[in-house]
């Protein structure tokens, strides 16, 4: 469905310059800063899968999706989604992908949420009784009932939410992409977008991009990630094989009776109830518990190697 | 065809949804209505006190100045009600919301044209109108044929500049202070008759900055004064095409521009 | 007490200096708006040596120094408080034991100083436009001017208090200056106004922050007449004064008991 090869974006901009007529400097200048933000990134996703793209803030996970979508023509290499060049196919492209972005709503903000849903549909050229079919699917879907003839700008975070959401896929794209679909929502509301997703996965074998901060999402709903930093792909596989093969000892947390904490690595093949005896020797245990390696401490160790 | 159709149709569509957005803050809407005429007939005020004492202008009168005005007011509403947004255009970019456009089937110009319905517009438009109803001379059927090509290509022509230079945003260039001088440049010198500039300043605003072709030459062409123009008769008669070539030469900066915008992520 | 109100002088200074480029363009637009002054009037008098006992000189100096005392006095104030009722950082503003429109003025007094500093480059390209030459009456001139300016100053307070009723004062104060300067004589001086509009361009106190002021110096206003424009200016400021105390002190109960 998605097959990039050997994608790399280059930055080049002008040098700015301050003062007054600084502006026109930057117009004429031939002098340019560079920046490599996309570098030599090579992936395929298959129809209907769900993947996780994650990164730092500044990874060029952006920048990738930017690509992906056709708001950037890549400096070098190959994007091709459902067949088509994105950037050279802009609009073909558009009618094929719905997106998400957490912090920026696509939603008329002094109108009611069913106009903006109206709207995305003539946009997306939805004729009127498939309209009504998709919008009955998205109400049950995402409960928007409540709230279809409340203004945007009075709708709570989680709703407003669950409306981007419905607007993103009213005309059916067979690709979702979503940029931090669950920043700032409470735990009720990450658990419906979350939900949605793996339906709208599920039903209409959409394929799903989801970029975020939050690995509880990831957890929820990828088998498979793709990791950069530096505009690098560092991993790219199944949660269950990162976490093994990057798995950081688990780990020994002793509560000491003067409320004091300490941690001791569990090396591969060592005898736990041997340390805690070690432990025990020395102190006198208040409380203790075992630490399992979880997906935050595989990504942050990997991140902390690349950098090294 | 089918394209442009479906475009213009859309922009309708999305345009009437931003105007009822911002009719519920009505209050401000009659506020801005009413300040957008006061600013243009303050204008216009001037013009009447002046020659409440000497009754020519330039060799034009005080009811010929007025269909002139109107006639520019209207040409300069007609550029101003579709292309407000782009005074926000800067705004856009940098909230990302030019991306959100990008990822629309929808011409992207058409999408930002949308995005903001000015309401000072409305009431150039009012004042326009009202100007040029009230002062023009008696219609015939010739006339009409002429004003609405007209008052359509002054329209190009403001708004030939308003884009080309809002198209630089998309750099990251701020220019809305020149295009405020631009516009000022354009609403002040253009409601008069470049007689009463005469020499270099008329040169400049017919040949430099093509302030003349919005308003002065088309009103010359109404009102029979064509004997006094700096150029032939015949150029003030096509005076409507200029506004249609500029404006397809703006739209290939914009284009352009949004092709570096897609290329450099600013 | 002196001290926050420079603070919040220099504060205004700032901003005025913050948008230099934007000055540059507007300094640009009041050149171009002198010019077609210019090019209008010399246009109209033609051969007339007088007109409403003003010779075509005195007439383009007077349009010379009226815009350039409207550019550099443009009220800010209004813009800032709508901007600060909006946000509600104008619960700073009067948690603050100065009082409110003391720091307002205060802002505005260090906004127009700022604009007479940026005017500073333009004044001789507006003079060669419009051609200014020394007058006969500089007391009178600074006199009527800086009580002028006064009046300018409380009329935007008093826009800036009732933002707390309307709480949308950016609109009101762009017609405000609209408004203003068309009364204050700065495109056509008052003797030109026919028949109504004459006797309520008398009537108001925007001429005060134009017309009079310019007309003074040109010297077109003379002699007991200067004295009587500073009469009912100090009436003016006066009255000013006891309107905006009691506007003020409904607005700030107001405030109090709703919380803006």
């Amino acid at each position: 469905m998605i097959r990039v090869e050997s994608l790399t974006k280059v930055f080049r901009r002008p040098r700015t310059f301050p003062g007054p007529l600084g502006a026109l400097r930057t117009l004429v200048t031939r002098r340019y800063d560079e920046r490599v933000a996309v570098d030599d990134v090579s992936f395929e996703i298959p129809e209907g899968e769900v993947v996780g793209y994650l990164g730092p803030n500044g990874a060029g996970k952006s920048t990738t999706v930017k690509m992906l979508t056709g708001i950037l023509t890549p400096t070098s290499g190959l994007v091709e989604v459902g067949g088509r060049v994105p950037w050279r196919d802009r609009s073909a492209n558009a009618r094929s992908v719905g997106v998400v972005f957490g912090q920026r709503s696509q939603l008329w903000w002094d109108l009611p949420l069913i106009e903006s849903l109206r709207l995305v549909g003539a946009l997306y050229d939805v004729p009127a009784a498939h309209f009504t079919g998709s919008l009955r699917r998205m109400c049950d879907l995402l409960g928007l009932d409540d709230f279809l003839d409340t203004p945007v700008r009075q709708l709570s975070l989680g709703q407003r939410m669950r409306g981007d959401l419905a607007a993103a896929m009213l005309y059916d794209p067979p690709i979702l992409y979503l940029d931090e679909p669950t920043v700032g929502l409470d735990v009720l509301a990450k658990q419906a977008v979350r939900e949605f997703i793996v339906d709208t996965n599920r039903a209409g074998r959409t394929t799903v991009v989801l970029t975020t901060h939050d690995l509880a999402d990831v957890e929820a709903l990828c088998r498979r990630i793709i990791l950069i930093d530096k505009g690098r792909v560092l991993y790219d596989g199944g949660i269950d094989a990162l976490v093994t093969a990057y798995a950081p000892p688990r780990r020994l947390v002793v509560h000491l009776a003067d409320d004091e904490t300490r941690t001791f690595d569990i090396a591969g093949g060592a005898s736990v109830p041997e340390l805690i005896g070690r432990v025990a020797a020395e102190n006198t245990i208040r409380d203790l518990s075992i630490e399992e390696p979880d997906l935050e401490s595989v990504i942050k160790q990997i991140y902390a190697e690349s950098t090294r | 065809m089918a394209e442009i159709a479906r475009a213009l149709r859309l922009y309708w569509v999305l345009q009437r949804a931003t105007m009822r957005g911002a009719l519920q803050y009505r209050l401000n809407t009659v506020i801005s209505v009413v300040t957008g005429a006061v600013y243009q007939g303050s204008g216009f005020a001037f013009v009447w006190v002046v020659m409440h004492t000497f009754p020519s202008m330039g060799g034009w009168s005080l009811r010929e100045i007025a269909f002139l005005y109107g006639l520019r007011l209207t040409a300069h509403a007609l550029c101003m009600l579709p292309l407000s947004s782009l005074i926000g255009l800067e705004w856009l970019v940098r909230e990302g919301e030019l991306d959100r456009v990008l990822l629309r089937p929808l011409n992207p110009l058409v999408q930002v044209m949308t995005k903001r319905m000015g309401m000072g517009q409305v009431g150039d438009l009012l004042t326009g109108v009202v100007l040029l109803i009230v002062a023009a001379p008696p219609w015939n059927l010739a006339m009409i044929g002429f004003c609405v090509p007209a008052v359509v290509g002054g329209a190009l022509v403001e708004a030939s500049f308003h884009l080309s230079l809002s198209s630089l945003s998309l750099r990251m260039l701020d220019t809305r202070a020149l295009r405020g001088f631009l516009d000022d440049v354009f609403s002040k010198f253009g409601s008069y008759p470049m007689s009463v500039f005469g020499g270099v300043t008329q040169w400049v605003l017919t040949f430099v900055l093509p302030v003349a072709f919005v308003a002065y030459m088309p009103a010359s062409v109404l009102l029979d004064k064509t004997g006094s123009l700096n150029v032939p008769a015949l150029v003030a008669y096509g005076s409507p095409l200029l506004g249609v070539a500029l404006f397809a030469l703006a739209y290939r900066v914009w284009e352009r521009q949004l092709r570096h915008y897609q290329s450099s992520g600013t | 007490m002196i001290r926050p109100l420079a603070g919040m002088a220099r504060v205004g200074l700032r901003f005025q200096l913050a948008y230099r480029s934007d000055v540059i363009m507007t300094v640009l637009a009041l050149i171009a708006q002198v010019f077609l002054l210019r090019m209008v009037w010399t246009s109209v008098y033609g051969g007339a040596g007088q007109a409403r006992g003003l010779t075509l000189e005195a007439l383009l100096a007077y349009l010379s120094l009226a815009n350039l005392q409207a550019f550099a006095t443009t009220p800010i104030i209004p813009l800032i408080a709508h901007f600060r009722i909006r946000t509600g950082m104008v619960f700073f503003d009067l948690s603050r034991p100065t009082g409110y429109l003391p720091q307002m003025a205060a802002f505005q007094a260090g906004h127009t100083l700022g604009g007479l500093l940026m005017l500073a480059p333009a004044v001789p390209v507006v003079l060669l436009v419009g051609t200014i030459t020394p007058t006969a009456q500089p007391l009178g001139y600074a006199a009527t001017l800086t009580l002028g300016y006064v009046i300018s100053v409380m009329m935007s307070l008093l826009i800036c208090v009732i933002g707390f009723w309307t709480l949308e004062t950016g609109a009101i104060s762009l017609l405000y200056r609209l408004i203003s300067q068309f009364f204050a004589g700065t495109m056509v001086p008052l003797s030109f106004f026919p028949g109504a509009l004459g006797v309520l361009a008398e009537a108001l106190p925007f001429k005060y922050m134009g017309y009079v002021p310019a007309a003074i110096y040109v010297g077109h206003l003379s002699g007991g007449q200067v004295v009587q424009a500073m009469i009912v200016e100090v009436s003016w400021i006066a009255g000013l004064a006891v309107l905006l105390w009691a506007v003020w002190r409904r607005a700030h109960r107001r405030v109090v008991i709703n919380g803006g």
